[in-house]
């Protein structure tokens, strides 16, 4: 009985195939939640607000140049735009190829909606990337700069759009940026908990299909006002707006005005 | 008129590390076959299409009735249990039509279709997927269960560990490690248990680990797959939501 009750020695080879849990080992599970947490804030907060500026441009280019101007008049602009935008886009990028990497699509075999999902969601991220890498550094850093000309940001769009590639990059970039932004809230709140019943997350999708096909309208729309609604926009809508800080205008007292502080005419 | 038989083409190996190679039977048809019967005719006349004298084929089988969970294989490419894939149905109206066997893709081949799944089980000993009733002393009977918990663990416990859940998920290889859906459900159940709930925290935790439930990509391959029907990315959207909650109840507790 003793012998029988002696447990066997570990085993010293190695176990082949998929490896067993690690139990309490590692941080990618703060680094996952991290990745999904960061696709809808601040990122997908930042392509909302990015989607609904551009649509400034069905208002024509000095609408578009006004929307910019603001946009960069927001305090501690750079910090922001680092902080909010830059660094989170690029972690969420790098980390989203990790996992893209470490997938094996299977949708060749089981040829189902959610595992169609699954693979699009990482074609359409590395479509995302590739389209904001050639964007952001074609749009705002290269070129004329758009933060001290922003009346040169409707122009700078055109010029880029007028090439039918580009165009096309951009149609299909912007579908399948929605697709991603869409595809994901839907993801987050199935992965996270909040929808967790077949019946709650059938519902949550129609949502975020109803979302995410308005913000692709919204964008392509956008597309459509800087191609073909303002054909051969001005260089320039603002060329004597100042960079940076400036004082407005010295406000001249009406003469005989009761209230100095009240600018305009006296009537 | 000869009479109608059903051709078979298998993928065999003799040894873990030998080089697979596909073996083709022709093997005389009944109505309502299913795939552990065609293979239980090949083991009473085990010679292959070219008449060259083969072996029986080697699987894993138990219960025949899709209750034990042991003889799941890739049955016309798809990971299905071997009692209940019938051969009309694989056939759908085509007696012609060749049906293809293969051992499951992500485990270790032992022999022919048999592989080994040990992981799953090493996975549910991570989970604690158990309720602790050992002691030194009667413990005396369990803790009542409401019938609102009993409706939801019932189709829980329905698990009959085959492993298919985990065959079909892309994120299930060796780059993540994943545990996979089936020690995910089986966690839930037993965090549902009124007495299994003492572990809760350390199954949380446990499932907080490289290749826990954060690797899950959603792709759904797997409630589509299994079986016996299991509520399986309900279990995982529950447990994502009570492992993020134990985490951060972690975070501000030490």
């Amino acid at each position: 009985m003793a012998a029988a009750a002696t447990p066997a020695p570990p085993s010293t080879t190695p176990r082949k195939g998929v490896q067993p849990l690690r139990a309490g080992e590692g941080n990618s599970f703060y680094w996952r939640k991290l990745h999904s947490l960061s696709g809808i804030v601040p990122i997908g907060a930042f392509l909302v607000e990015h989607i609904v500026s551009n649509f400034e441009t069905w208002n024509g280019p000095l609408a578009y140049a006004q929307q910019v101007k603001f946009l960069n008049s927001l305090p501690l602009v750079r910090v922001l735009e680092w902080v909010f935008i830059f660094i989170p886009l690029a972690f969420h990028a790098l980390y989203g190829v990790y996992i893209a990497l470490r997938g094996r699509s299977n949708v060749n075999v089981y040829p189902w909606a959610g595992n169609f999902g699954y693979l699009m969601q990482r074609v359409t991220g590395i479509i995302a990337l590739l389209y904001i890498v050639q964007h952001v550094w074609r749009q705002r850093f290269a070129g004329i700069q758009l933060p001290e000309h922003p009346g040169a940001a409707f122009a700078k769009v055109q010029h880029e759009l007028s090439n039918p590639w580009f165009l096309a990059i951009y149609v299909i970039a912007m579908i399948a940026t929605c697709w991603h932004f869409a595809y994901g809230i839907w993801l987050f709140a199935a992965k996270w908990g909040i929808t967790p019943g077949v019946k709650a997350r059938k519902k949550f999708g129609y949502v975020c299909a109803a979302l995410g096909t308005a913000l692709c309208l919204m964008g392509l729309i956008s597309i459509y006002a800087v191609v073909w609604k303002y054909p051969n926009a001005p260089a320039d809508v603002m060329p004597e707006q100042p960079a940076g800080i400036a004082l407005p205008a010295p406000s001249v007292n009406t003469p005989g005005a009761t209230n100095p502080g009240q600018p305009g005419e006296v009537r | 008129m000869a009479e109608r038989t059903i051709k078979v083409e298998i993928k065999r190996q003799a040894t873990p590390d030998a080089a697979p190679v596909v073996e083709k039977f022709e093997i005389p048809y009944r109505p309502n076959m299913n795939i552990t019967s065609v293979l239980g005719e090949v083991a009473m006349n085990p010679v292959t299409c070219e008449g060259k004298p083969s072996t029986p084929v080697t699987y894993d089988s138990n219960c025949l009735e899709e209750i034990c969970g042991s003889c799941a294989m890739l049955i016309n490419g798809k990971a299905m249990m071997a009692c209940s894939a019938l051969v009309d149905r694989l056939q759908d109206g085509d007696p012609n039509k060749t049906i293809t066997l293969a051992p499951l893709t992500k485990f270790p081949v032992v022999r022919d279709l048999a592989v080994d799944r040990s992981v799953l089980f090493e996975n549910l000993k991570k989970v604690k997927a158990w309720v602790p009733i050992d002691g030194t002393y009667d413990l005396g009977s369990g803790p009542k269960q409401s019938p609102q918990i009993q409706e939801q663990r019932y189709p829980l416990s329905n698990c009959i560990s085959c492993t298919i859940c985990m065959e079909v998920c892309p994120q299930f290889n060796d780059a993540t490690g994943f545990v996979g859906a089936a020690s995910i459900a089986q966690a839930k159940l037993f965090n549902l248990d009124p007495g299994g709930a003492v572990l809760k925290e350390e199954r949380l935790r446990a499932l907080a680990g490289d290749g826990g439930i954060q690797e899950c990509g959603f792709a759904q391959n797997c409630v589509q797959a299994c079986p016996k029907g299991l509520p399986l990315t309900e279990a995982i959207s529950d447990m994502g939501r009570d492992v993020f909650v134990q985490k951060v109840k972690d975070m501000f507790r030490q």
